[in-house]
């Protein structure tokens, strides 16, 4: 992991040697209001979370919410659970919001069996079990009236016994499979701003986040990645956004349209899946169908994200890069 | 002079009908051809087979019509009459089904929506097939030995399927048109051959120490390789940005970094936006140049090294040159 993400930084700084710093500004660390780790101990007014840095305490305000497939209370949170925490704007002690096994399954579904589905989310990737438990199947089935092989899913769940135990869907399923993607029309004006939506994924696939730095790393996967780059593995499309073909180590001004936070994002791995899609979010601020980038979990939390809703209306940025 | 050019307008029919047939047929086997035409009306397991075997048929009714003749060519005459017959009753069907669909005759070039330019197409094409029946020649005699007239009518046909092919829009688009250089995949192997072929390859050959990139990575128009290099027994990385499209001789950058520093040494091929250290020097006309080196003993009989050589005004920018690293060219 430290070994690409020196390359990373050394194409950063080669890339800002011939085409100016503004082409490849430095990514902003990731704000210190949003932790992750794993649940120690929960009781009614804290939570006891194990993470990179130690043992963390966060105290409950009466507005904290908790998120476990659904509204919880905070005695729900079992020891062992991956928890990602977003504090108050007073500092590192009050939760504002936690999130508990929080899991995500897209991609396109390869195989089905009862109310279980097989989902295949690209680049590689393991594939995914996604279970579609009786109580949330009618709202899943709403979203992705075809649950058959060839055609997308994209849902919010929890882990549970190494599945996917889908609560929400976070998209509208299109109609047509994978392979009946219309392509995109021949673009002529190129716009280094461009609107769409920002989604989530989980790096470190809800396992050992106390342990693995791939749990907190801070950045985005990217639907329009360099075919030739990452050792030429990146099974994308050509996604429905005009976004400027990139490597790794690039980097993305991100906005959240709905809160107005920004941060500068490093891309860090192929997002395949959200190459696929062209879908809209329905958020609050602009409206553009088709997907940015996938921000890891706490990136997207950092940019006042809620990983219950799965997506957020995004503004992203590329320098013009002629130096 | 009518029977005349009732005949070649028959004949004619033969190679064009067999053409078109292998054209679709290519256009079917192509990927992502599915969701169109009559795969649109069976389930979604079947669209692909159902596809190949469509493609299959063209090929066969394509290589009959060329070949056949008598009655096995009659016989093929038929089939095809049917089979364009029978694609006006699905085209119709399908529009019905669904209007967004396209017809499928060519693969993925024919996305639009069926409109009455293909389903005209599509009968006339039925009609050019009734009127191969009962010719003798097979449609490879016709096309081996054609005639002005045959020509004359080729290019009137041809011209009214121009009119009736809405995928003609698309194939051009898709041939001639360019899209913004940020977007326009590249292949490395290209860049790569472009870099070679720049004066800032040749300028900074004597640095590097393989001819093989380390690292390459694309940035929207640019794309970067990074090569190992020493220079005065220092490690450097050499990197250069080679842009996609764009005019030649601004197309490739450099950058010399020294590895242990990271401070940027040199840069080649852009013009410099940063401030000259001192006021820019007028250079001297070359025959007083040549004096002043034969008085300070400069007169260049021996051998000479590339920082020597590039001592003078005209090693500008050389990677040797101590004078040159904080002058861009």
């Amino acid at each position: 992991m430290s070994v690409i993400m020196d390359r990373d930084r050394e194409r950063r700084r080669f890339t800002s040697a011939l085409l100016g710093s503004e082409a490849a500004p430095e990514p902003t660390p990731v704000h210190h209001r949003v932790v992750r780790g794993v649940v120690v101990d929960a009781t009614s007014y804290m939570l006891c979370l194990a993470t990179p840095n130690g043992e963390e305490r966060f105290l409950f305000e009466g507005s904290t919410t908790f998120w476990r497939g659904g509204e919880v209370r905070p005695a729900e949170l079992r020891p062992g659970d991956d928890a990602v925490v977003l504090c108050s704007h007073d500092g590192r002690l009050i939760a504002d919001r936690v999130w508990a096994q929080a899991a995500r399954a897209t991609g396109v579904i390869v195989d089905r069996e009862d109310d279980t589905l097989t989902i295949d989310p690209g680049h590689g990737r393991p594939r995914l079990t996604v279970v579609l438990p009786y109580r949330t199947s009618g709202r899943i089935s709403v979203r992705h009236p075809r649950l058959e092989p060839g055609y997308l899913f994209d849902a919010v769940g929890v882990w549970h016994g190494g599945a996917v135990w889908a609560a929400r869907p976070t998209t509208t399923q299109p109609p047509y499979p994978l392979d009946s993607t219309p392509r995109r029309p021949l673009t002529r004006d190129h716009s280094t701003t461009v609107e769409g939506i920002a989604t989530w994924y989980d790096p470190a696939w809800g396992r050992s986040a106390h342990l693995d730095p791939r749990a907190h790393a801070h950045g985005a996967a990217y639907p329009s990645l360099d075919r030739d780059d990452d050792e030429g593995r990146c099974d994308r499309r050509t996604p429905c956004l005009p976004l400027p073909l990139l490597s790794t180590g690039a980097t993305l001004r991100m906005r959240n349209d709905c809160t107005r936070d920004t941060a500068v994002v490093p891309v860090l791995d192929c997002a395949a899946a959200d190459s696929w899609f062209c879908d809209l979010c329905p958020s609050c601020g602009t409206h553009a169908a088709g997907r940015i980038a996938s921000l890891t979990m706490i990136s997207f939390v950092a940019l006042g994200g809620r990983l219950e809703a799965g997506c957020f209306n995004a503004t992203m940025t590329v320098a013009k890069q002629e130096g | 002079m009518f029977p005349e050019i009732l005949a070649a307008v028959r004949e004619v029919q033969l190679p064009l009908l067999a053409a078109l047939l292998l054209m679709g047929a290519v256009g079917k086997a192509a990927p992502r051809s599915e969701g169109t035409g009559v795969a649109v009306l069976v389930p979604q397991r079947w669209r692909r087979p159902v596809t190949l075997l469509t493609c299959l048929v063209e090929v066969v009714l394509a290589v009959a019509l060329l070949t056949l003749t008598g009655p096995l060519g009659e016989a093929a005459r038929v089939l095809t009459v049917l089979l364009f017959a029978v694609s006006v009753g699905v085209l119709l069907v399908v529009r019905r089904r669904d209007p967004e669909a396209g017809c499928g005759c060519f693969g993925g070039l024919s996305r639009e929506p069926i409109g009455w330019r293909t389903l005209t197409r599509a009968s006339l094409l039925a009609v050019a097939a009734v009127a191969t029946i009962g010719l003798t020649p097979s449609g490879w005699e016709v096309a081996a030995t054609p005639t002005l007239l045959h020509g004359a009518v080729l290019g009137v046909e041809l011209l009214l399927l121009a009119v009736l092919s809405p995928e003609l829009r698309e194939a051009l688009t898709r041939t001639l048109g360019r899209e913004p250089c940020a977007l326009r995949e590249d292949s490395p192997r290209r860049s790569l051959r472009r870099l070679r072929r720049s004066d800032v390859w040749r300028t900074n050959t004597k640095v590097m120490l393989s001819t093989e990139p380390e690292d390459t990575w694309r940035h929207g128009c640019w794309r970067f390789l990074r090569y190992d290099g020493m220079r005065h027994g220092r490690r450097v990385d050499v990197v250069y940005a080679v842009r996609v499209g764009g005019p030649r001789r601004t197309r490739v950058r450099a950058a010399l970094v020294e590895r242990e520093s990271g401070a940027v040494i040199a840069t080649f091929g852009a013009v410099t936006t940063l401030d000259l250290q001192g006021p820019p020097r007028r250079l001297p006309r070359p025959r007083q140049a040549a004096k002043r080196d034969e008085a300070e003993g400069r007169g260049g009989t021996g051998p000479v090294t590339p920082a020597k050589e590039s001592s003078g005004a005209a090693g500008r920018g050389q990677p040797g040159d101590p004078e040159a690293e904080r002058i861009q060219v």
